[in-house]
C-alpha cells in the first residue's frame, strides 16, 4: 500500500519557486532515500510534505488522506514523523523533557514509547536530565530522531541523519535507521552520504535543480554509470 | 564559507572584548568602592542609621517584586511572541483599575453610589482610606480585587491579541512593537478619559510590626506582607508551571525554536493564547498588590513602571523568567537605595545606570540564553 504520494509538486519560498512536478511515493514499511546535489530542494521537499513552504500546485497525500497544506498536527496525527536537517532539539530542554514534546498531541506521554526509545538508544536514558543543547552532535542526531518515534510514525522522515557526525558513527547511525525500518516504520531519507544509503535503502530518487531525474532501486542506481558520474562522484 | 567567517568574526570579538571588558569591570569595581566608601561613612558619622538602611532595602524589595512579577509577564510574550510589547504597562494599569473598582465597589457597597465606586472614586467623590480599605480590615474586598485585577488584565491582553497582535502574526518585531506603543496610548487615554487624571488614595493605613534592627525600629507593615506573599507565591507557581507541567514545557520548547515546536505537534496558538491568560493575570495582579502597597492609584502607574520593568528584563535577559525576577529585584533595590548617594529626582536614572553598567560586564544579561528556563 502507499503511504505517501507526492503529485506534481510545485513549491517554494514566497515567490521562490524551488520545486518543480515533483512526483514521489513510499510504501508501507519500505526504506526510500533521495539523493542530489547541495541546493537541489531535497529539504525542500521535506518540509513541503510537512506543510512549511509556499505551496504552488500538485498534491501531497498520506494514507489516501489528502495533506496538502495541512497543519503539522494533524499531519503527525496521521502517523508522519519528521526530523528536519537542523536545529532539531529544543536545546534548553532535557532529554527526557525533548522526547516528552514528541509525543504532545497525545494526553499522556506513552510510557511504552519512552522505553522504547530508550531502549533503542540507551545514551538518552544515561542522559535523560542533561541539556539537550550541550550533548554532541550524534547524541542530538539520536534525540531528534528519538522524538520523531515517540508516536510510533508508519512513516519517519530524515534529513541528513549522518550530517557532521564523526565516521564511525555514521555506521553507527545507519545502523540505526535500519533497525527502525526493520521494526516497520517507513523511511523517507535525504543523505549527503549518498553511496551509503543507496547502498541500505530499497528505493532512491535523484533530485536535480527541484526536479525529478532518476528513479530506481538503491542497487540500479548505484550500478548506473551516469548516476555514479555525476551525482556519486564516480 | 560560513563556518570560515563565523570563526573569523569569533576571533575578531574574542581578540577585541577583553580591552573594553576588563575596562568595564575596573571602572565597575572603582565604582563599587567609591559607593561603599560613601555608605560606610555615612554609617560610621550616623548620618544613616542601620535601621534606615533597612528600611531603604526592605522598601527596595517590595518594588523589586512588584517589577519582577510583572516583568515575568513581559518576559514571556517577549520569549514567546518575540517582540517588546510596549502596552504592558498599560496592562498593569488596566488589571490595577478592574480590581481596585472591584474593591471599592465590595468594601463600599450602600455607603456610597455605585457609579463613584466603580470609577475607584474618580475626582474625589469617595475615598479608600474613608472606606477604610485593607487587607485586615476588609479582606474579601482585597482577595476578589486582586483576582479581577488578573482576570481583568487577562481579558485586555487576549483582546489586544486577538484584534491587533494576531493580525500581525509573522511580521517582524519592530512592526509588533510599534503596534504595541499605538496600543498602550490608547490604553493609557481611555482610562484617563474613564478614570479621571487625579492621583487617588487607595487604602487606609495598615497595621504593621516594628522589628528592632541595630540602632532603630524598621516597620513592615501588612500590605508589605500580602505584596510578599502574593509575588513570592506567584512567582513559584510560575515556576512549577514551566518546570513541571505539560503546558509549561511547551512554553519553554516554543521559546526555544517555534519552528521546531510547530512541527513536533505542539498546538502553538494554544501555547500563544495561555501565555497571554498567564503574562496578563500576573501583570494585572502585579499591577494590584502595587497599588495596594503604595497606597495610591492613577491612571499612568503602569507606564511609568514600564520602562523600569524594561530594564530589569533586559538586565536579566530578555526573555528570561527568572532573569526577570532577579532583574526586578536588582533594579527595584537600586531605585530605592539610591537616595542614600544622590537626590531622590534621579533615583530612576539610577536603575539605568546600574543596567547599563552590569551589561557592560555582561553584555547579555544576568540570566541570558536560558530563554524561560
Ligand atoms: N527558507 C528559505 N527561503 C528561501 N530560499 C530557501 C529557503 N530554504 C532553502 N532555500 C533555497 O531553496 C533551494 C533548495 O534548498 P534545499 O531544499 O535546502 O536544498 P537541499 O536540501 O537539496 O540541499 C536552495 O537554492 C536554497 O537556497
Ligand atoms: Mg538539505
Amino acid at each position: 500500500m502507499t503511504l505517501l504520494r507526492v503529485r506534481d509538486l510545485d513549491a517554494g519560498y514566497g515567490d521562490l519557486q524551488i520545486l518543480t512536478d515533483v512526483d514521489l511515493n513510499v510504501e508501507d514499511e519500505e526504506y526510500v532515500t533521495i539523493v542530489g546535489p547541495n541546493g537541489a530542494g531535497k529539504s525542500t521537499v521535506m518540509k513541503s510534505v510537512f506543510g512549511l513552504t509556499t505551496h504552488m500546485g500538485g498534491t501531497v497525500s498520506f494514507d489516501d488522506t489528502d495533506i496538502t497544506g495541512a497543519n503539522p498536527e494533524d499531519i503527525i496525527r496521521l502517523g508522519l514523523g519528521y526530523v528536519p536537517q537542523n536545529d532539531n532539539v529544543f536545546g534548553t530542554l532535557s532529554v527526557q523533557e525533548n522526547l516528552e514534546m514528541g509525543a504532545y498531541i497525545l494526553d499522556e506521554v506513552p510510557k511504552d514509547s519512552l522505553d522504547a526509545v530508550y531502549e533503542r538508544f540507551p545514551i538518552l536514558e544515561e542522559r535523560r536530565d542533561q541539556k539537550a543543547g550541550t550533548m554532541s552532535g550524534g547524541q542530538q542526531q539520536m534525540l531528534a530522531m528519538g522524538r520523531a518515534l515517540m508516536l510510533d510514525p508508519d512513516l519517519l522522515l530524515l534529513d541528513e541523519p549522518s550530517a557532521g557526525l564523526a565516521p564511525d558513527l555514521v555506521d553507527e547511525m545507519f545502523d540505526k535507521i535500519d533497525e527502525i525500518n526493520e521494526a516497520g516504520t517507513a523511511i523517507l531519507m535525504v543523505e549527503q552520504n549518498a553511496k551509503e544509503a543507496l547502498r541500505r535503502c530499497d528505493r532512491g530518487y535523484v533530485l536535480v535543480n527541484g526536479q525529478n531525474r532518476y528513479m530506481d532501486t538503491g542497487r540500479a542506481l548505484l550500478d548506473d554509470q551516469e548516476v555514479r558520474q555525476d551525482f556519486l562522484g564516480g | 564559507m560560513g563556518i570560515a567567517e563565523t570563526y573569523s568574526r569569533s576571533r575578531q570579538f574574542v581578540d577585541r572584548r577583553p580591552l573594553t571588558h576588563s575596562l568595564a569591570a575596573a571602572a565597575g569595581v572603582g565604582l563599587v568602592l567609591y559607593l561603599l566608601w560613601v555608605l560606610v561613612s555615612q554609617l560610621v558619622t550616623g548620618q544613616l542609621q542601620i535601621h534606615e538602611l533597612g528600611e531603604l532595602m526592605w522598601d527596595g524589595l517590595m518594588r523589586g517584586l512588584v517589577i519582577g512579577l510583572a516583568g515575568v509577564g513581559l518576559s514571556m510574550t517577549y520569549s514567546i511572541l518575540n517582540f517588546a510589547n510596549f502596552s504592558h504597562g498599560d496592562y498593569i494599569s488596566a488589571g490595577a483599575f478592574s480590581g481596585w473598582a472591584t474593591t471599592y465597589l465590595i468594601a463600599g457597597l450602600g455607603r456610597a453610589d455605585i457609579g463613584s465606586l466603580l470609577l475607584v472614586g474618580a475626582g474625589g467623590s469617595v475615598f479608600g482610606g474613608a472606606l477604610g480599605i485593607g487587607i485586615s480590615t476588609t479582606p474579601l474586598a482585597v482577595v476578589l480585587g486582586v483576582v479581577v485585577a488578573g482576570i481583568g488584565a487577562v481579558a485586555l491582553s487576549l483582546f489586544v491579541d486577538r484584534t491587533v497582535f494576531k493580525p500581525l502574526r509573522g511580521e517582524d518585531g519592530i512592526t509588533l512593537l510599534i503596534a504595541s506603543i499605538g496600543v498602550a496610548f490608547a490604553l493609557r487615554y481611555l482610562m484617563q478619559f474613564v478614570f479621571g487624571s487625579d492621583v487617588r488614595g487607595t487604602t487606609s493605613q495598615p497595621p504593621a510590626y516594628s522589628f528592632y534592627v541595630v540602632d532603630g525600629w524598621v516597620r513592615v507593615n501588612y500590605h508589605d506582607m500580602t505584596l510578599f506573599v502574593v509575588a513570592i507565591g506567584l512567582m513559584v507557581g510560575v515556576h512549577l508551571l514551566l518546570q513541571r507541567s505539560k503546558l509549561g514545557k511547551a512554553m519553554r520548547a516554543m521559546s526555544d525554536n517555534g519552528d521546531l515546536a510547530r512541527i513536533t505537534g505542539i498546538p502553538t496558538e494554544g501555547v500563544v493564547r495561555w501565555t497571554w491568560i498567564i503574562g496578563g493575570a500576573l501583570t494585572g495582579i502585579s499591577g494590584y498588590i502595587f497599588v495596594l502597597w503604595k497606597g495610591t492609584l492613577a491612571f499612568d502607574d503602569g507606564w511609568l513602571l514600564l520602562l523600569l520593568i524594561f530594564a530589569a528584563v533586559i538586565l536579566g535577559g530578555i526573555g528570561s523568567v527568572y532573569g526577570a525576577i532577579a532583574g526586578g529585584i536588582v533594579i527595584g533595590l537600586t531605585a530605592s537605595m539610591a537616595v542614600i548617594w544622590i537626590p531622590s529626582a534621579f533615583a530612576r536614572a539610577a536603575a539605568f545606570a546600574v543596567m547599563i553598567l552590569i551589561l557592560l560586564v555582561r553584555p547579555q544579561g544576568i540570566f541570558a540564553g536560558r530563554a524561560t528556563a
